[in-house]
């Protein structure tokens, strides 16, 4: 039994931590620019992919791919940001999800188009594609490195936003866009900048995904959007600390809910979310501004 | 002034006769020609339309890929050989995306909009029998290509008479009970399921429960764990199926998931614990060549026909046309969607016409000679019955992925008209 609980746990805490490095990028993007970017998933998407394809093409080092695949994603990012998205941050909520969400299907059949429809299994990772006995039972070496890496993309953007002056202005433009632009920020070069590095994180949580689920397919973006969207939901739109709570809660919640309640696992986590927000409209952590 | 009048007279009477002449000939003409020997054969108006859909978006698109290119090759085929009783085949493929609406939407423009004689494709279960009530409405042969429950067969053709749905590929009887023969001889007997949270798991697990159960009293069934559609984390479900500790495993996970299951599975040591695992669709081609050589050995697999057998003429050739076409070995979807084509073909022929009253005149009890080996369409359900092996994956220095090793054929006859299905037509009328 103690052994089935850590274990359940530890698998609670991996998922947790794997929707969180996608759900940090949708944050931030929607804390600063006030976008709700449904095609976050289509970069988490495409980092994969990119990431596969510099392993594929450089030498198959994982670490290389991981470090030059959501660079490419970036720049797909920029040009999104640059002509598009730009154009609608004056617009009501529903022109956004629209035109975020026509990137998703837009992105989706140039994955078909440029990789083929079929799904792509990778090769397994070589030293963390291991596992280790815990209480007599394997774990992955992968999932836990996936749960060490969550705290410390959260330690770092905590940094980052708290701690330099990037962060400092990015608070100030997110908070009042015309007091920041009055006083000399150049504002939509900072969203830019901004809607880059959300993109970024979102593209390394792809890329980290291709070892932890173990295949990639054109829809695979869908999927996490969704859990990504209750977590940063949960949390309170726009709260890093948030989001990184509620990806906490529902990973372990599910992990819990699949062992040890699996006639209502696929509705737990939407339970959850109707009751943080009869209880917090806004979220654990979402105030108003 | 008298020659006058009779000239007039003359007149009149070379326009009556004219007049009854004329009058004869097209009575004549009108009783003459739908009797008789002399009768024209029925003519077909061209060109012969199918319609057919398969899931081309999201986690399993590479299904509809491989639907697209067997039935694009069988069109190919038919119409550089003079076509379907000298009749130009056309096809028209479209996304059916998993949803039941969609399939619905889809069905309705192929027959109200694009005016399609034939629908093939399906993939999913619950797509199926949301569609069934709509074609029998619209009134189009539908042949599955694809979809594995068994209640359309059973509830829909043989129950409620919608005589306009085939099933070309093989069903959750291969799936559940086929593969409790495999298990009868296996020494586990306490078993467990990881399945896809559906129809088609549920009712495969229960097929496979109840024959096991037939064939080897004694055995238990300890354990299942269902996961979701879009499930990309299988930690807990393994969890789950690891604390229960069987001797057996059956899986009915299939496609992307199966691969992110079985990678999962063996990092958390699974198949080193449970020795005897079975994956009904593990043989399928996504399958073998997604996880290659990481494939673990102990584990018997089928699907809904495999490229290796039988091991003929007609099927190697096949393979081999598929190759040269695609640079691809044909998974079972294309072998399906293939042989539904060449079908259409077969019954056309048979019937003169492609009006859907004789087309299903022609296709009940058809046999037919395919890749996938000699299939007999069963009348009470149109359900297509065919051998297709069980074997435990091994590897082979020709094929850089597991093939399936120790094949065991159970007779399709054996297995198809077990229960749940009863009836006076569970006798097999296929016997050869």
């Amino acid at each position: 039994m103690l052994q089935s609980i850590v274990h359940v746990c530890l698998a609670g805490l991996s998922t947790g931590m794997f929707i969180w490095l996608v759900a940090s990028g949708l944050s931030l993007i929607f804390g600063v620019l006030g976008v709700l970017n449904f095609a976050h998933g289509s970069f988490y998407m495409l980092g994969a992919y990119f990431c596969f394809t510099v392993l594929k093409y450089l030498g198959s080092n994982f670490w290389l791919g991981l470090l030059i695949g959501p660079w490419c994603v970036c720049l797909v990012g920029f040009l999104v940001e640059r002509f598009f998205l730009r154009y609608v941050y004056h617009l009501a909520l529903p022109y956004q999800l629209l035109l975020t969400f026509a990137f998703v299907l837009i992105f989706d059949n140039l994955v078909k188009i440029v990789w083929g429809a079929g799904s792509i299994s990778p090769p397994g990772l070589a030293g963390l594609g291991e596992s280790i006995s815990i209480l007599g039972r394997n774990f992955p070496i992968y999932n836990l490195f996936i749960i060490m890496v969550g705290p410390l993309v959260a330690l770092g953007l905590w940094l980052v936003i708290e701690r330099t002056w990037w962060g400092r202005i990015i608070r100030a433009a997110s908070s009042d866009r015309e007091m920041a632009a009055a006083i000399g920020v150049r504002v939509p070069a900072l969203f830019t900048s901004v809607f880059i590095f959300g993109t970024w994180l979102g593209a390394v949580g792809g890329g980290l995904a291709v070892p932890y689920v173990g295949i990639m397919t054109s829809g695979m973006g869908e999927a996490i959007i969704i859990e990504a969207f209750i977590v940063a939901v949960i949390g309170g739109l726009g709260s890093l600390k948030g989001a990184f709570v509620g990806a906490l809660i529902i990973g372990v919640l599910s992990a819990f809910g699949t062992r040890f309640f699996p006639a209502f696992d696929m509705f737990l986590t939407f339970i959850l979310m109707a009751v943080i927000l009869l209880w917090k409209p806004h979220g654990l952590f979402g105030g108003k501004k | 002034m008298e020659k006058k009048e009779l000239d007039r007279r003359d007149f009149l009477k070379w326009i009556g006769t004219g007049t009854l002449v004329a009058g004869a000939g097209a009575l004549g003409s009108g009783v003459m020609v739908p009797t008789g020997l002399w009768a024209a054969p029925p003519q077909i108006k061209g060109p012969i339309k199918v319609g057919y859909q398969a899931v081309i978006s999201g986690p399993l698109a590479g299904y509809g890929e491989f639907h697209k290119m067997g039935a694009t090759m069988a069109v190919e085929e038919i119409n550089q050989k003079g076509g379907i009783a000298g009749i130009k085949a056309e096809m028209e493929f479209r996304d059916s995306t998993l949803k039941p609406d969609d399939a619905i939407k889809n069905a309705r423009y192929f027959v109200d909009s694009w005016g399609a004689d034939y629908l093939a494709g399906i993939d999913s279960s619950g797509q199926v029998l949301a569609l069934a009530p709509v074609v029998e409405k619209l009134d189009k042969v539908l042949m599955v290509t694809h979809a594995a429950t068994e209640k359309l067969t059973e509830e829909w053709v043989y129950k409620k008479g919608v005589k306009q749905i085939f099933r070309i590929c093989n069903s959750t009887y291969h799936d559940g009970n086929a593969a409790a023969f495999i298990a009868k001889d296996l020494p586990a007997m306490k078993w467990a399921t990881i399945a896809p949270k559906y129809e088609y798991g549920f009712t495969c697990w229960k097929m496979f429960q109840d024959m096991l159960k037939k064939l080897k009293p004694g055995v238990s069934f300890i354990a299942e764990s269902w996961a979701p559609f879009g499930t990309t984390d299988f930690r807990s479900h393994i969890n789950t199926i690891m604390d229960a500790k069987p001797d057996g495993l059956y899986s009915t996970e299939w496609a992307g998931e199966l691969i992110s299951f079985v990678k999962q599975a063996k990092q958390a040591g699974l198949f080193d614990k449970i020795k005897h695992i079975m994956i009904p669709m593990g043989a399928a081609m996504d399958a073998l060549e997604g996880l290659g050589p990481e494939y673990p050995d102990n584990i018997w697999a089928s699907a809904r026909y495999f490229f290796l057998y039988p091991n003929n003429k007609t099927n190697n050739d096949f393979v081999a046309r598929f190759r040269k076409r695609w640079n691809h070995y044909p998974a079972y979807v294309s072998e399906t969607g293939y042989s539904a084509i060449f079908t259409l073909k077969a019954a056309v022929e048979k019937a003169g016409s492609k009006d859907t009253k004789p087309l299903i005149q022609a296709l009940e009890g058809m046999e037919i000679d395919t890749p996938a080996g000699h299939r007999v369409f069963r009348k009470e359900d149109h359900q297509a019955i065919y051998d297709v092996p069980w074997g435990k994956l091994k590897s082979d220095p020709k094929y850089p992925f597991k093939i399936l090793g120790e094949q065991k054929v159970i007779p399709a006859k054996s297995y198809y008209h077990r229960p749940p299905f009863e009836g006076p037509g569970t006798e097999p009328p296929f016997e050869k």
